[in-house]
C-alpha cells in the first residue's frame, strides 16, 4: 500500500534534515483543492517528524465541505416524504462523495496509526503486536502516555480484559524508555487526530445508512442499509453496481488480493456480504451456498433500484423471505429411508464377467490336458498304476502306446507371452558367478561404450557350439541363403 | 415398520381366496392361537419379515379356534401349535426338514433370517416345479417336537 511505502521511505528520510520542510509544504498543499489522497505528492519530500506532513486529509477543502453537509443533514432525520432519491438530487451526490470519503478516511487512519506506532516504539515496542486495531491502539497510547508503571493506568473498557492482562505483564518487562516531551506531545496529538477521523467516519457512514433506504430500498431490504451503502460505495454508484454480474458483487470488499501467480485461495470468497445479518445467522456449512444466493438476489435488487422499478422495496423484502426459506429448506434432515423388500430369488440374472483377467484366473484351476488324459482309460486294457498291480493312482491314458503322441508335454498356455524366454536371455545382470570386475558394458575401440554386449547376442544366435539351437523354443528362423 | 398388517383369516372363503388368487407367490399360513406364547413369538417374526419377503411371499394368520377353519385343521392334521403350511399357485408345498412331518412346519423360528431362508427355499423349488424341497437350515435350528404331548 502506498501509505506503508511512504512511512518506510520516511524512516530513511528521517536521517536527513527535518525542520526546514514542514512550513513550506503545509503552505503549498493546503491551498490545493485536490482529492484527499495527497500521499503521492508527499513521497518526494516526506518529513516524518511532523504529523501534518503525513496526514493531510483533515485540511483539504473537500473533507471540510462534506463533513459540514453531513453535520447538517444528520439531525434532519427521516425525510418528509418517502420519495425516491433521484440521481440528480444533490443529496445523492453527497452520498456518493461520502462513500469515497469514508474510504479515504480509512487510509488516513492507517497512515496515522503507522506514525503513532513508530513514535511509540521507543517507549513500548511490544504494544503494536498486542493491539492490532488502529483506533484501539491510539486510545491505549493516549491512556498510557509516558507512564512507566502500568498498574496506575486503567485500561478498562478500551480492551478485553485478557489483553489488558497481557499488556500489563509485557509492560513490566518492556525494553522501552520513556519518551521525550516533544515526541510525546506529537504522539498524543496524532492519537487525537486518529480518534477525530474515526468519529468523522462513523458520522459519514451513519448518514449514508440513514439515506440508503431512499436510494436503494430493495437492496437495503435484503442486505441491510450499512452493507448496501458499502456495496454502492465500493462499486462507485448504484448504476455501476447494477451493471456488475452477481459474482463480482460477491467479491466486493474482500480484503485479500491474490498476488500474481501465487494465489492464496481464501476459505470463503465473500466481502461486504459477510457482514449481513442473513449471512451471520446461517450455520457454518451452509455459508458458502448462502453467499451465492445473497449476491445473486442483491444484484437483482440493485438493478431494480437503479431503474426505480419498485420504490416501496417490496421486491427486496420478497427476495429476503425467499432466501430465508431456502436456508431453512437446506437445513431439513433428509427423508427417512424405508427398508426395501428383498428381491425375488433368481429373478435378476447373475452378472458374469469376462475378459483376459478372468481367463487367466480360471487357468489356475482349469483341468489341463495331462489331467484329462489321466482321467480316461483305454478300453480293454488294464490301467497302469503308480505302485503297480492295481495299487496306487491310475495313470489312465498317459504313456499308452496308441495315444498318437510321442510324449506328454506340458501344454504351453495360450495366454502366456511367448517372448518371456527371449527377454530372460537378454538380462544384463549376471547371476553372481563372475568376478566383481566384469560389467555388461562392452568397450569397443570404434564406438566407445556399447550398452548391449554383442558377444552375448552372438553366442545365443549361433550357439556356444555345444548346444544345438535346432530344437530351441526361442529361436527364430536363421538366415536361409540360396546356395 | 409396517408390522401390524398381517391379515387374519377366519372364514373358509377367505382362506380359499388367498390360496387360489395369489399368483407366483408363496402363501404362508400360520395355524395357531393368538394367546399361545410360541405362537406369539412366531407371529412377531412373521410380522417383522413380511415386508422383506413381500415380493415373493404373502403371510396370513389363521385362528384355529374358529368354526369354519376346523375343516382345514382336520385336513392338514394340525395337532401341535403353531403350524405353518406353505402353498404355491394353489399347490401344497412340502418341506423335508428332518422331522417326521413334511407337510407343514411345526413350531417357531430361531431368527428372522431362518424364516426368510425357508421361504426362499420353497420359492426356488416351486419355481423349478418341485412339490417338495429340502430345508436349508441346519438341524440345530429346526424345532423338534415329540408327539408325546398333544395339546389339542
Amino acid at each position: 500500500m502506498a501509505s506503508l511505502a511512504d512511512s518506510f521511505l520516511a524512516d530513511l528520510e528521517e536521517l536527513s534534515d527535518e525542520e526546514n520542510y514542514p512550513e513550506e509544504e503545509t503552505a503549498e498543499l493546503a491551498d490545493a483543492e485536490c482529492d484527499g489522497n495527497t500521499d503521492m505528492q508527499d513521497l518526494e519530500s516526506l518529513n516524518y517528524d511532523d504529523l501534518d506532513s503525513v496526514s493531510k486529509l483533515q485540511r483539504t477543502q473537500r473533507y471540510k465541505d462534506i463533513m459540514q453537509k453531513v453535520e447538517e443533514a444528520l439531525p434532519k432525520g427521516e425525510r418528509d416524504e418517502s420519495t425516491f432519491l433521484v440521481e440528480e438530487d444533490p443529496e445523492y451526490q453527497l452520498i456518493v462523495n461520502c462513500n469515497s470519503l469514508s474510504v479515504d478516511i480509512e487510509n488516513e487512519i492507517v497512515i496515522i496509526h503507522n506514525f503513532i506506532r513508530d513514535k511509540y516504539r521507543l517507549k513500548f515496542p511490544e504494544l503494536e503486536s498486542l493491539v492490532h486495531h488502529p483506533i484501539d491502539y491510539a486510545r491505549v497510547v493516549k491512556k498510557i502516555g509516558n507512564e512507566t508503571d502500568l498498574t496506575l493506568v486503567d485500561l478498562e473498557g478500551l480492551l478485553p480484559s485478557a489483553i489488558i492482562m497481557v499488556v500489563s505483564v509485557t509492560a513490566s518487562t518492556t525494553t522501552g524508555k520513556p519518551l521525550p516531551e516533544e515526541t510525546l506531545a506529537k504522539t498524543i496529538e496524532a492519537c487525537d487526530r486518529a480518534l477525530v477521523l474515526d468519529s468523522a467516519k462513523k458520522k459519514v457512514l451513519e448518514f449514508v445508512e440513514s439515506r440508503m433506504g431512499y436510494i436503494a430500498p430493495n437492496l437495503s431490504a435484503i442486505v441491510g442499509s450499512a452493507v448496501a451503502s458499502r456495496l454502492v460505495g465500493s462499486a462507485g454508484g448504484l448504476s455501476a453496481l447494477a451493471k456488475m454480474p452477481a459474482c463480482n458483487v460477491q467479491l466486493l470488499g474482500t480484503k485479500k488480493k491474490n498476488l500474481a501467480g501465487m494465489s492464496r485461495a481464501s476459505a470463503l470468497n465473500v466481502g461486504f456480504l459477510e457482514q449481513t445479518e442473513m449471512f451471520q445467522s446461517t450455520p457454518e456449512p451452509l455459508r458458502a451456498r448462502v453467499v451465492r444466493v445473497l449476491s445473486a438476489k442483491s444484484a437483482l435488487a440493485a438493478r431494480i433500484d437503479s431503474v426505480r422499478g419498485d420504490p416501496t422495496g417490496k421486491a427486496g423484502r420478497d427476495f429476503r423471505e425467499g432466501i430465508r426459506k431456502k436456508v431453512e429448506k437446506w437445513q431439513e434432515p433428509p427423508p427417512a429411508k424405508l427398508p426395501k423388500p428383498l428381491p425375488v430369488p433368481d429373478s435378476e440374472p447373475k452378472k458374469k464377467r469376462g475378459g483376459r483377467r478372468l481367463r487367466k484366473m480360471k487357468e489356475r484351476y482349469a483341468i489341463t490336458e495331462l489331467m484329462k488324459q489321466k482321467n480316461r482309460m483305454p478300453f480293454g486294457k488294464e490301467e497302469e498304476t503308480s505302485l503297480g498291480d492295481g495299487l496306487g493312482e491310475g495313470f489312465g491314458m498317459l504313456g499308452q502306446a496308441g495315444s498318437g503322441k510321442l510324449r506328454i508335454s506340458v501344454a504351453q498356455s495360450k495366454l502366456k507371452p511367448k517372448a518371456t524366454k527371449k527377454f530372460k536371455e537378454k538380462s544384463y545382470g549376471s547371476s553372481g558367478a563372475t568376478s566383481g570386475l566384469t560389467s555388461s558394458l562392452a568397450f569397443t575401440p570404434v564406438q566407445g561404450i556399447e550398452l548391449t554386449n554383442p558377444q552375448a547376442l552372438g553366442s545365443s544366435l549361433l550357439g556356444s557350439g555345444t548346444q544345438s539351437t535346432y530344437f530351441s523354443e526361442t529361436g527364430t528362423f536363421s538366415k536361409i541363403k540360396r546356395t | 415398520m409396517a408390522s401390524l398388517l398381517l391379515p387374519t383369516l377366519t372364514t373358509k372363503r377367505e382362506i380359499d381366496t388367498i390360496i387360489r388368487d395369489t399368483l407366483d407367490k408363496v402363501v404362508v399360513l400360520r395355524f395357531g392361537r393368538a394367546s399361545d406364547a410360541s405362537c406369539l413369538q412366531l407371529d412377531d417374526i412373521l410380522s417383522k419379515t413380511s415386508r422383506d419377503v413381500s415380493r415373493f411371499a404373502t403371510v396370513g394368520l389363521v385362528d384355529v379356534d374358529s368354526e369354519e377353519v376346523k375343516v382345514y385343521v382336520e385336513y392338514f392334521d394340525i395337532t401341535l401349535m403353531p403350524a405353518i403350511v406353505f402353498f404355491f399357485n394353489a399347490h401344497h408345498m412340502k418341506m423335508d426338514s428332518g422331522t417326521a412331518d413334511h407337510t407343514k412346519w411345526i413350531g417357531s423360528f430361531h431368527s428372522k433370517q431362518d424364516f426368510i431362508d425357508v421361504v426362499e427355499a420353497i420359492f426356488r423349488g416351486a419355481m423349478k416345479g418341485k412339490l417338495i424341497v429340502t430345508c436349508p437350515l441346519p438341524p440345530e435350528r429346526i424345532p423338534r417336537f415329540q408327539l408325546l404331548f398333544k395339546d389339542v
